[in-house]
């Protein structure tokens, strides 16, 4: 390529406007090096670039001139003068702006993070209260729904027989069922018709044998055991009727309280 | 120029070499308004302009050694490195290239409002011998120059051939000579 075509090429331009390629820069820079009046040429396309440049001068703030020295010597006598003491903060001092910047957005996306997983950890918490009670309250319905079961399967058992004990004078509101197992002669009681007992004093069922009393244990009414529960009594034999008395806690060999309710076989 | 102390581009680079910092900061005094031009016209940001300036000379000082005076002169080297400086950190910001200029038809005046420093340089002749460059040369130096557009960038923008970009471009740089001649 002759001198005059490398010149009107406009690669020189594109050289000093910054946008040449890897290419062309080696090119360029070749020309300049082996022809004086290229290497002119581009100086010459510099220097009035240099001048457009400076007729679009913007002239920075005041004290940002001092910043800049400042930081230029700080980094220079920290460097030269090998300084071990202060090393760090140094180094602190010199961090760019730009990084400045980003420590600061990182700290605040950090501070945001924390707030969002607190929201987070205490969504999650009342969550799993909730999720908790509900278990709670599934197995409570779950047992509930299990003695029903239990419930319903002595009343539904062929061998069963019921024996409605009717209310007496002492209490006439009140009923029991027995379920006697003909095949097996246990004995059942379903309390859920006696009004509660009163503090210090339990029902116990009697089985009339031969005419006696006989004790078939205390039943359970306290409001956290099994008051509306069937309950399994004491067994028989052979029993004529059955009766229920109020008696002191623990209950008596015989009975001495009053009979609430009774009902032959 | 007022400047009793005047080096040549070749002192000064030999000082710079040498790190020394008088030399720095009549560096600083020369050339800080032009390349903050640069910057003027990519960042609109007051403070983010001011990081970036401070961030160029810096990098300018540490880098010095890394300066071939063969290869071009040391503004050229410095208006490099202070635009793809300026352009790093706003890709690294988010922004994309945009061009001020074009939207500010009266920017030349503008800018002299803004200059509130020492005048150094003449610049105000310079403004004016600049002002009578064409409009369409002035766009097209604009963006590689100010903005930092590649040649495809550039044909993109002023719908002319990728091929045309250099001719265009090196027709309105001599236009700009002409202009500049005299001063």
């Amino acid at each position: 390529m002759e001198i005059k075509d490398i010149i009107s090429s406009g690669l020189l331009e594109a050289y000093v406007m910054g946008f040449a390629t890897a290419e062309e820069i080696s090119q360029v820079q070749a020309w300049a090096h082996a022809y004086p009046e290229v290497a002119d040429e581009l100086s010459a396309i510099e220097k009035s670039m240099e001048k457009y440049a400076f007729a679009n001068s913007v002239e920075p703030a005041r004290d940002l001139k001092s910043k800049i020295l400042d930081k230029v010597s700080t980094n220079n006598s920290a460097t030269k003068r090998n300084v071990v003491v202060e090393a760090t903060p140094k180094k602190v001092y010199s961090m760019s702006p730009i990084w400045q910047r980003a420590a600061a957005a990182a700290i605040l996306l950090l501070i945001a993070s924390i707030v969002v997983n607190i929201i987070y950890y205490n969504k999650y918490k009342d969550a799993d209260l909730a999720y908790q009670q509900k278990n709670e309250e599934l197995i409570a319905q779950t047992d509930k729904l299990k003695s029903l079961d239990q419930d319903m399967s002595i009343v539904q058992n062929k061998y069963s027989r019921p024996v409605s004990l009717e209310g007496l004078p002492a209490a006439p509101e009140a009923t029991a069922k027995i379920f006697w197992m003909k095949n097996t002669g246990e004995v059942y009681i379903d309390p859920s018709n006696l009004p509660e007992a009163p503090e210090g004093k339990e029902y116990q069922l009697w089985g009339i044998v031969d005419g006696k009393p006989v004790d078939g244990g205390m039943i359970l009414t306290s409001k956290k055991g099994n008051r509306y529960h069937i309950q399994k009594m004491k067994n028989f034999g052979k029993a004529e009727a059955f009766a229920v008395t109020l008696e002191t806690k623990g209950g008596n060999p015989t009975p001495k309280g009053s009979m609430f309710v009774m009902g032959k076989l | 120029m007022q400047d009793p102390q005047k080096h040549s581009e070749e002192d000064l680079v030999r000082l710079l070499q040498a790190q020394d910092q008088a030399a720095f900061s009549y560096l600083y005094d020369n050339y800080a308004g032009a390349l903050n031009g640069v910057i003027f016209r990519l960042v609109e940001d007051i403070q983010l302009r001011e990081d970036i300036l401070q961030e160029a000379f810096v990098k300018i000082w540490n880098n010095f050694k890394q300066y071939d005076s063969s290869k071009g002169r040391l503004f050229t080297w410095m208006v490099n490195l202070t635009r793809n400086l300026t352009i790093d950190i706003l890709r690294s910001k988010g922004y994309k290239k945009q061009q001020k200029i074009s939207h500010d038809e009266n920017s030349v005046s503008s800018y002299q409002d803004k200059n509130f420093g020492v005048e150094q340089f003449d610049s105000i002749g310079l403004r004016k011998q600049v002002a009578t460059l064409k409009p369409d040369q002035k766009v097209i130096i604009d963006l590689a120059y100010f903005s930092g557009y590649t040649q495809e960038e550039i044909s993109k923008e002023m719908g002319i051939p990728l091929g045309t970009v250099k001719t265009r471009m090196r027709t309105a740089i001599m236009e700009l000579r002409k202009l500049l001649e005299f001063s």
